[in-house]
């Protein structure tokens, strides 16, 4: 019986980075060259890189993360995100070109819509690929969303939205969270997102007034809240109903120190330290979050099959959408 | 032989294990208490492994690959001795890693310069590359489009226009691109080109000249953005600098703000300082083949340079530096000889054009 009893017991997962500034700018700078001296096709290449060391360096109990994706498939995936958005753009040229109104209409409304859906198009597509190419001891992450429900989720909430004048914006948001993250699978657990729109809601108007108010200096402690809100909201769940939950212990003052001490970095560095603001992120992040609950390190199983295609990865990072 | 733990790819559990490393590959012998089991893992087939440090992890094999972690630095470096030159073991970055502070200090301010160098003197060079790529008669094409957009905002004067026309073919352009000029009533004291041969010309400025030179003077300049491609120069070049921007920072929207500024805008377009010597200077080319007076290129520029300052904003704005560009150009003019004639065919057309 006690056996058992020791499996219910809580367990605190612990999280680390371990990566250096200076490797990382090492990195980087051999990325930067090789992306200069090929006017940019190096670009996938370096990109995967810089995630096998990120992921490298990112420990959970103690094991670090791995990530499988390779240069090449990113650089199909940026070959096809930028054909996408030459095609896009094309249609927006036309319509800057066009004599008939009714021609630069359409050609405006096609780029429009081609444009809205592509976000989750790409959304969906980097979710599938990321979580596939994440490994950890072996066993690899998986994603079980639909692009229809996405895309249908995403149009929704843009149209609420707008309609609202905004103020379902937080819904929005947690309900395209959701959908990314409950789609999720660490081998045979699965990731919950628990958030609220109304919680994320009040959020926005408390750090929206108290950072008026306070002349911005709040800023940081509204920023801290909206980390914390979206990785305290995640909950990791085993087969047998027993879960887990995602702790940021991250203060508005280390939120503060992080975010000032970065700009000057870069400031006075004209952007080459950048690597070291990225460490110094990653590492507070990482130090400052545990996973408590019953997750057991040791029992996940493998759960995924094969994996195949690398189209959006790249397509995201072009729109500049930045998830997790 | 070292003790690490063994994960066999199908459960996340770490198997204590003891490996040895053969000569043609490493054996591990995987041990839970209550299971033993070994595995051989042939060398062709470990993956890369890079940016090990106090963890060494290698991974085997197809999906759901096998790994092993070994807490111990001389695993490492026992790896080295045993494999050197292997496949899994090597990397392309390790040379840099290991620089030190000092070396990657200098590369980084190396690579800095050699980024800026590349945005000065590069990305133009390659821009113009790419600008006489562009097919003719897709730039004819465009240009026409844009011409007769910028055309609806203003009244055509189809006499002027016609007597420009009449004009600029007594002129000895050397052109073999189509030329369509046209006169806009307007006030505003300016005159842009547009790719593909179109030139438009504000009537303000016409009034304001008082010796066809000038006017030849401006033709030829006109004619120079035409000939040469400036605008799709102009229009490449700053595509460019967005583009290699948008790498840096992984965003495009400044690709679209680009292409639809020069789109609808295109006679605000701001040729850099270079190109628009290039146009004074042709300008003065054609007055000397035509052996006119050369000192019409300076005319044009002083007119220009004395009149009512709002008047004269919409062409300074874009042909900035006027007192540079008038002292170049009478240094060109003093270098060359003076040859020059009355030519009574071009001022009866220019009395045309006057009235």
């Amino acid at each position: 019986m006690t056996t058992t009893l020791q499996k219910t017991e809580k367990q605190t997962t612990v999280f680390s980075f371990t990566g250096k500034g200076s490797e990382l700018f090492a990195i980087e700078i051999v990325n930067f060259a090789l992306t200069l001296v090929t006017l940019g096709l190096y670009y996938p290449w370096a990109k995967a890189k810089t995630l096998q060391y990120l992921y490298r360096k990112t420990e959970m109990a103690g094991t670090p993360f791995v990530f499988h994706g390779t240069g090449k498939e990113m650089f199909i995936g940026f070959i096809k995100g930028i054909g996408v958005m030459v095609l896009l753009y094309t249609f927006l040229f036309l319509a800057g070109m066009a004599d008939a109104v009714f021609v630069q209409v359409l050609f405006f409304f096609i780029f429009l819509v081609g444009f809205l859906v592509l976000v989750p198009v790409a959304l969906h597509g980097m979710m599938k690929y990321r979580t596939s190419r994440t490994s950890w001891r072996g066993i690899h992450m998986g994603y079980r969303g639909e692009l229809s429900d996405m895309v249908s989720k995403y149009l929704m909430g843009f149209i609420l939205s707008v309609v609202t004048l905004g103020i379902y914006g937080p819904w929005f948001v947690v309900s395209l969270r959701k959908e990314m993250l409950d789609n999720v699978r660490f081998g045979n657990v699965r990731l919950r997102y628990v958030g609220e729109g109304s919680d994320l809601l009040l959020l926005h108007v408390k750090g929206y007034f108290l950072s008026i108010f306070t002349l911005g200096i709040y800023l940081f402690w509204y920023m801290k809240d909206l980390l914390n809100f979206y990785i305290n909201n995640i909950v990791v769940v085993q087969e047998d109903g027993t879960y887990s939950r995602l702790q940021c212990h991250v203060t508005g003052w280390d939120y503060l120190k992080l975010a000032v001490g970065n700009l000057f970095i870069v400031v006075f560095t004209l952007g080459l330290a950048i690597p070291w603001a990225t460490t110094r992120t990653m590492s507070l992040l990482l130090h400052k979050t545990v996973m408590s609950g019953h997750f057991d390190a040791d029992a996940l199983v493998q759960t995924e099959e094969a994996y195949d295609s690398a189209t959006y990865e790249s397509m995201t990072d072009m729109m500049d959408i930045g998830v997790i | 032989m070292f003790e690490g733990k063994y994960y066999n790819g199908h459960t996340s559990k770490g198997i204590p294990a003891h490996i040895t490393l053969e000569p043609d590959g490493i054996l591990i012998a995987h041990d839970t208490g209550e299971e033993q089991g070994t595995v051989f893992w042939q060398l062709e087939n470990i993956h890369q492994s890079e940016f090990n440090d106090a963890i060494t992890l290698l991974r085997y094999g197809h999906f759901p690959q096998q790994s092993i972690s070994v807490v111990d630095k001389r695993f490492q470096e026992a790896l080295q001795r045993q494999y050197r030159g292997a496949t899994f073991l090597k990397s392309n970055y390790k040379a840099v890693l290991n620089l030190g502070c000092t070396g990657l200090a200098l590369l980084g301010t190396l690579m800095l310069s050699l980024f800026v160098a590349f945005g000065i003197w590069g990305v133009p060079a390659l821009a113009d590359r790419a600008a006489l790529f562009f097919p003719r008669d897709y730039e004819r094409q465009l240009g026409e489009q844009l011409y007769q957009q910028m055309l609806q905002g203003y009244e055509m004067d189809a006499e002027k226009s016609a007597a420009l026309k009449d004009y600029l073919e007594e002129l000895d352009t050397q052109l073999d691109y189509p030329i369509t000029v046209a006169v806009v009533t307007d006030d505003e004291v300016n005159a842009f080109a547009i790719p593909g041969g179109f030139v438009v010309v504000h009537a303000g400025i016409l009034d304001k000249m008082e010796r066809h030179e000038e006017l030849a003077a401006l033709m030829g300049h006109e004619l120079a953005h035409v000939r040469n491609r400036h605008s799709l120069r102009a229009i490449t070049r700053s595509l460019s600098y967005y583009m290699l921007a948008s790498l840096l920072f992984g965003d495009v929207s400044g690709v679209a703000a680009v292409i639809v500024d020069n789109a609808s805008a295109l006679r605000n377009l701001e040729y850099s300082r270079s190109l628009e010597q290039e146009a004074d200077e042709e300008g003065l080319a054609l007055l000397r083949q035509n052996q006119l007076n050369p000192q019409g290129m300076v005319w044009l520029l002083e007119r220009l340079q004395s009149g009512d300052s709002s008047e004269m904003l919409a062409f300074l704005s874009t042909h900035p530096n006027t007192d540079e560009r008038i002292q170049t150009i009478e240094q060109k003019i003093g270098e060359g000889q003076q040859v020059h004639q009355p030519n009574p065919q071009l001022e009866q057309l220019w009395q045309q054009l006057k009235n």
